[in-house]
């Protein structure tokens, strides 16, 4: 055997994979060739180490162990951090704290007042608008007076709505209501008879003049109380008429 | 002679046959007649204490209900063709006859109701089209509703709060204004007109916005103010215990001492 076949084959003799005949070849060639020698005890050395790493450290001893170990590594450094964090606000707001007792406040008598003026101005302005909304559901309550300057400005910015505006509102709702019923009549009409139908169209004609008679009045007086309230009430008819006739 | 003869053979078939005819005639048009113009009727008692109350819907006809001195009510109809269906309820106290619901989607003809209670009853009824008569009524609530036209009558009532409404038709009330009562009548055409007793006490709200004709009779006082050049009359009558409010868009409010 020659140099070059030996050190091709170290690293199968090594494994102990080699025939018997080759491997004894082998054995021969190293007692005779010292280089070769000294490469198969270097070979043989670092195999043996990797051997030996690989078992010690590649399987953990109790690997629930190791997890449980690792784990609570982890939450303290979480705690660690946490507790950082927190004492870090918590000395941000000892700091705004004893910034603001620490600091001298220093009003002038003008921006007392006015804060005192502006305080008593939003209170009253809640005040009123409480009491709008509460007597707002009275829905009987038709325009009644002249809105007053602060009812007007009120409503101007949208805060609350004067009796005219909660009476259009109604109406709009009540005209709404109307023509659903009236849709709804047109379907049930033809099973009614010829009595019905007159009687029907008679009395709705006779609302329907007192509707128009109200609202031509209202269009020159919007404030004329009175035939707000009697438009109201004559519009409720209406929609009762259709109502009752549309279940007939 | 001959001719005679011959005219006499000849006229009898014929006059036979006429009579015939014409006798069959009136029988077919005699027993189509009885078809258009019958009436079923429906009767039914029911045992009733004092206070009890009726409500009663019905589609048209008139509703006649008087109070009598017996604790029973009786109910009576006269229903004509189509007949419709009438299925009276008796639930706590209450005796309830809906011909609306019990005759949906079906045509029937009037529905003339004719019934008695006792007299501290309370009545609600109302009618599609038809007059509503009630008399001798004391009990809490009297409610007669026309949803469109007919009249409305209320003789001799003693009721704490009473209601009429139609839209067009006359309403005549005639009876009692209770301490603390509610009264309110409305209509859209028709005359509205109030006896009552001259010792009343209530507070007035009377508007007739198209006739500003309001008659207040002797109740006419220095306590009552026109409002809207006439249209409504407000004001209070003795201490004012009651409420009373009359509108009538397009006729006559008037009052009478009872």
């Amino acid at each position: 055997m020659n140099c070059e076949k030996c050190q091709n084959l170290i690293s199968v003799y090594i494994d102990g994979d080699l025939e018997a005949q080759e491997s004894q070849a082998m054995q021969t060639h190293f007692s005779v060739c010292a280089e070769c020698a000294k490469l198969h005890e270097d070979f043989a050395s670092i195999l043996g180490f990797c051997d030996k790493t690989f078992t010690e450290d590649s399987i953990p001893p109790n690997p629930q162990a190791l997890w449980c170990r690792i784990n609570n590594i982890i939450e303290s450094e979480t705690d660690a951090e946490l507790a950082t964090e927190e004492k870090k606000q918590e000395e941000v707001k000892r700091n705004l704290f004893s910034r603001i007792w620490n600091s001298k406040l220093q009003f002038y008598p003008s921006q007392i007042v006015s804060s005192f003026i502006g305080i008593a101005l939003i209170s009253s302005l809640l005040t009123v608008v409480g009491i709008k909304n509460f007597s707002a559901p009275n829905g009987d309550q038709a325009v009644t007076a002249e809105p007053t300057f602060l009812e007007k400005g009120l409503a101007k910015i949208g805060v609350i709505e004067t009796p005219q505006q909660i009476f259009e509102h109604k109406l709009k709702q009540r005209r709404a209501a109307i023509n659903y019923w009236k849709k709804r009549v047109e379907t049930r009409r033809t099973f009614w008879n010829s009595q019905m139908r007159e009687a029907f169209d008679r009395n709705l004609n006779v609302i329907d003049k007192s509707v128009s008679e109200y609202t031509e009045i209202l269009q020159e007086d919007p404030q004329d109380s009175i035939s707000s309230e009697m438009l109201d009430s004559a519009l409720n008819e209406k929609m009762e008429l259709l109502r009752e006739f549309s279940e007939l | 002679m001959m001719s005679f003869e011959s005219k006499n053979l000849f006229s009898f078939p014929v006059n036979k046959k006429a009579t015939i005819l014409l006798l069959s005639v009136v029988f077919f048009f005699a027993s189509n007649a009885h078809d258009v113009f019958a009436q079923k009727r429906f009767s039914k008692s029911y045992p009733a204490g004092e206070n009890i109350r009726l409500q009663l819907m019905n589609r048209s006809g008139t509703i006649t209900v008087e109070g009598w001195n017996k604790k029973q009510v009786q109910i009576s109809a006269s229903l004509e063709k189509p007949v419709a269906q009438i299925i009276p309820r008796y639930l706590n106290g209450t005796i309830l006859i809906n011909v609306i619901q019990d005759n949906k989607g079906s045509e029937i003809g009037d529905t003339n109701f004719d019934i008695k209670v006792p007299y501290y009853s309370s009545i609600d009824i109302e009618t599609g089209i038809g007059n509503l008569n009630v008399s001798n009524v004391q009990g809490g609530l009297v409610r007669a509703h026309i949803t469109t036209e007919g009249d409305i009558r209320l003789i001799n009532i003693g009721a704490s709060s009473v209601s009429a409404e139609n839209i067009i038709g006359d309403i005549f009330y005639d009876g009692f204004i209770q301490e603390g009562g509610i009264y309110s009548f409305r209509s859209m055409r028709g005359n509205i007109s109030m006896r009552i007793p001259f010792q009343s006490s209530f507070r007035l709200v009377a508007t007739a916005p198209s006739t500003r004709n309001i008659s207040l009779g002797s109740f006419a006082s220095a306590g009552m103010s026109l409002v809207g050049n006439g249209r409504r009359v407000v004001g209070k009558v003795g201490s004012g215990n009651a409420s009373l409010t009359v509108t009538n868009h397009r006729g006559n409010i008037s009052f009478i001492r009872r």
